[in-house]
């Protein structure tokens, strides 16, 4: 008999440290998540509105994905920044599933929350799960997803601001009439947005656009390079390239070294990264300028929204993150070279102005 | 799946023999030792977390668990006749293409998108039944080659692209249909509180219960598992009971791609093949439960919940995806041990 129950008892004892084990690695990574990220939160100076003012409050986050630099940035800004104000955040992350993921809401919408974050997803899949929170009364806040729902707050980078920066800067480059190429493919949301900033600001200026190609793959740098080269065989004249998303950038960057036009080409991308960054600051690089959102201040700006709205102070039912221009000379002339120098170097990156009130600690400033 | 078990006669190798007090004991620990898993795991979430013991959160762990659920039904199957399936996840995603499609595209009702997925996961069993029974693949083998051949053949009936109400065609049309109200019902709907794919995993797994452990033609199957060449030689049509479970199992697949298409509501090229590990996972794990140690429906139903216990408490608890993975899969090795390590012991 003894012999039979040994094994049972040791195996309950195995199953239950393996859940303790899992309990430490959480507790020790949220709080590395939050010490590395973010620079310690500027002070709340201001009394806490309800629900905040008696304690902890409940929030799901539910993620389409959050694999990738630019994902994960924008879940630890979100994670630290819902530290700071006092929020226990449950995190779902579908890991690209769709299936899962409106699975995952309907969990974070019987789990008691008093608001729920939606990162990216396919209306179709999520908006009947919205309809259903926004009925139990959760507050719900989604970014970069198309919503019907009126009570539904909703965040985005602001494309049409990230288009307009870089052009900013490529007029004044440029000047009036010059001849330019143009990088872009059409049929992504994000994409032509920034399209109807160009053509407005391609006309403004009086640019004759010599040649539009591109197209999104699998590998998109590599596949636009002989597109832009072939261009750039017909049309060696033009000053500068409008490349308005960082793969196309990429592409770009590697057709006119190709074809040897480094000192004649300009490029003007759009996106940030630290991949980016590299390639802007490499040597002979004609990629002079970019525009770009810190995903882990929009992560952090999205949960301070979410607080503003919970506390009945937001006022508004959409919030847009506006991206800053980032020149190839402002790089090189600070010695930047990854998103944390950035960071520092260009307080505007943070959002700290954005969704924010004197009781809401801070991580962005 | 050839067992410790397998030498016993199949008709008799549900009933777990136990001859002495101490071996009946032993035997208990082995028969029930997963269900105390469950069950600890459970009344532990349950316990610590109120949210967990709301009603709503169980129905939505079922309902999270049904596609992996009855896809792993029609691997147990194919288990039983000492197989495997591995094309499941891809004709379930299948299913959610030809939904989406059927729909969409061809602007037909929920019924027609219904008939013409379950044909096309009828087919895709006759495909792997066709590769493993006539020209005599390896099970694995061929049902790991239909899986690419079904992925790609998915990809080229929509150019790679999600289907969408409303998306611009490659013709420069308008798709002309949207999923029906019907059809989206098959997972958003409820009758008296519970989940429509709840009620279809509950269905399925009675049926093919029934099919398998309390009709002739699964204790054929069983029996071909157990010794294809005996069952040959007492005069069954082998080949045509093998094909049988494939064809189910891509039916089933196919309706495990009905619940997802549903559920997400759009044709996702990408749908689907998250499901494989789980559903072969779920079937090879119910192999532990009632310490039959050889593929079983119930065994499959309860390691699916078992799974969607772990995933829902796991994810209440605050855990991130990456740390939930090692502890679901330290707690299937556990279960494992339980049929495997445990029952070996046993006989030796």
């Amino acid at each position: 008999m003894s012999r039979a129950r040994l094994p049972l008892a040791a195996l309950s004892l195995a199953s239950a440290s393996a859940l303790l084990l899992a309990g430490c690695s959480q507790s020790s990574d949220a709080s590395k998540a939050a010490g590395d990220k973010a620079a310690p939160a500027a002070a709340a100076t201001g009394t806490k509105p309800a629900p905040f003012s008696k304690g902890k409050v409940k929030v799901a986050l539910v993620r389409q994905s959050g694999a990738g630099d630019y994902f994960e940035q924008w879940g630890n800004g979100a994670k630290a920044q819902a530290k700071a104000l006092g929020i226990d955040l449950t995190v779902y992350d579908a890991q690209a599933d769709n299936a899962k993921q409106a699975t995952d809401l309907s969990a974070a919408i019987n789990s008691g929350a008093k608001a729920i974050i939606v990162d990216h997803g396919f209306p179709a899949t999520i908006q009947p799960e919205i309809d259903k929170a926004v009925k139990k009364g959760i507050k719900v806040v989604v970014y970069d997803v198309e919503t019907t729902n009126k009570s539904v707050i909703s965040t985005k980078q602001d494309d049409a601001s990230m288009a307009q920066a870089v052009l900013d800067v490529m007029g004044d480059q440029l000047g009036k009439d010059a001849k330019v190429g143009y990088v872009n493919v059409a049929g992504y949301a994000a994409l032509d947005k920034r399209d109807s900033v160009w053509k407005k600001t391609a006309d403004a200026n009086g640019w004759k656009q010599e040649f539009k190609v591109g197209k999104v793959t699998d590998s998109t740098a590599t596949d636009n390079v002989p597109l832009v080269s072939a261009a750039l065989t017909q049309h060696s004249d033009v000053a500068g390239v409008f490349a308005p998303y960082d793969e196309l950038a990429k592409g770009t960057v590697l057709a006119v070294q190709n074809k040897k036009l480094q000192d004649k080409v300009k490029v003007f991308g759009a996106d940030v990264s630290n991949a980016d960054i590299q390639n802007m600051t490499a040597k002979g690089s004609p990629w002079v300028a970019t525009a770009g959102t810190d995903p882990s201040a929009v992560g952090a700006a999205v949960v301070r929204t979410t607080a503003l709205e919970l506390a009945g102070q937001l006022n508004k039912s959409s919030v847009e993150f506006p991206a800053v221009a980032i020149t190839q000379d402002f790089l090189k002339s600070k010695g930047i070279e990854n998103m944390d120098q950035l960071r520092k170097a260009l307080p505007a990156l943070n959002l700290s102005k954005v969704s924010t009130a004197d009781w809401i600690a801070n991580v962005a400033h | 799946m050839t067992t410790t078990q397998s030498t016993e006669v199949p008709t008799k190798a549900a009933l777990p023999p136990a001859t002495s007090t101490g071996l009946r004991v032993q035997s208990a620990v082995i028969k029930y030792g997963f269900i105390f898993v469950t069950v600890t795991l459970f009344t532990y979430f349950a316990l610590s977390e109120p949210s967990f013991r709301d009603s709503a959160t169980l129905l939505d762990t079922l309902r999270y668990v049904s596609v992996a659920a009855i896809l792993g039904l029609g691997v147990t199957l194919t288990m039983a006749v000492g197989g495997m399936d591995m094309s499941v996840g891809a004709v379930a995603g299948l299913g959610v293409t030809v939904a989406a499609k059927t729909m969409v595209t061809y602007n037909q009702v929920g019924v027609v998108a219904i008939l013409a997925v379950v044909a096309a996961g009828a087919l895709a069993g006759l495909l792997n039944a066709l590769l493993i029974v006539v020209l005599k693949i390896p099970d694995m083998l061929a049902t790991l080659g239909t899986m690419f051949v079904i992925q790609g053949t998915k990809l080229i009936l929509v150019d790679g692209q999600s289907i969408t109400p409303g998306m611009t065609q490659s013709d420069g049309t308008t798709a002309p249909g949207k999923f029906t109200d019907g059809f989206l019902r098959i997972d958003r709907g409820t009758v008296l509180g519970v989940p429509v794919s709840v009620l279809i995993f509950g269905a399925l797994t009675v049926v093919a219960w029934v099919f398998l452990a309390r009709t002739r033609w699964g204790r054929v199957l069983y029996a071909i598992g157990a010794n294809p060449e005996a069952s040959r030689l007492a005069g069954i049509r082998v080949g045509a009971y093998r094909a049988l479970a494939y064809v189910l199992s891509g039916v089933l697949a196919s309706i495990g791609g009905l619940i997802l298409a549903s559920r997400i509501g759009q044709g996702d090229v990408s749908a689907g093949t998250s499901q494989l590990l789980e559903a072969v996972a779920v079937a090879l794990v119910g192999t532990s439960v009632l310490g039959r140690g050889r593929p079983n429906v119930w065994g499959t139903a309860l390691g699916a919940v078992l799974i969607g216990i772990i995933t829902t408490g796991l994810t209440i608890k605050g855990l991130p995806y990456y740390t939930q993975d090692v502890v679901e899969g330290a707690v299937l090795i556990l279960a494992l041990v339980f049929s495997f390590t445990l029952s070996k012991r046993r006989t030796a």
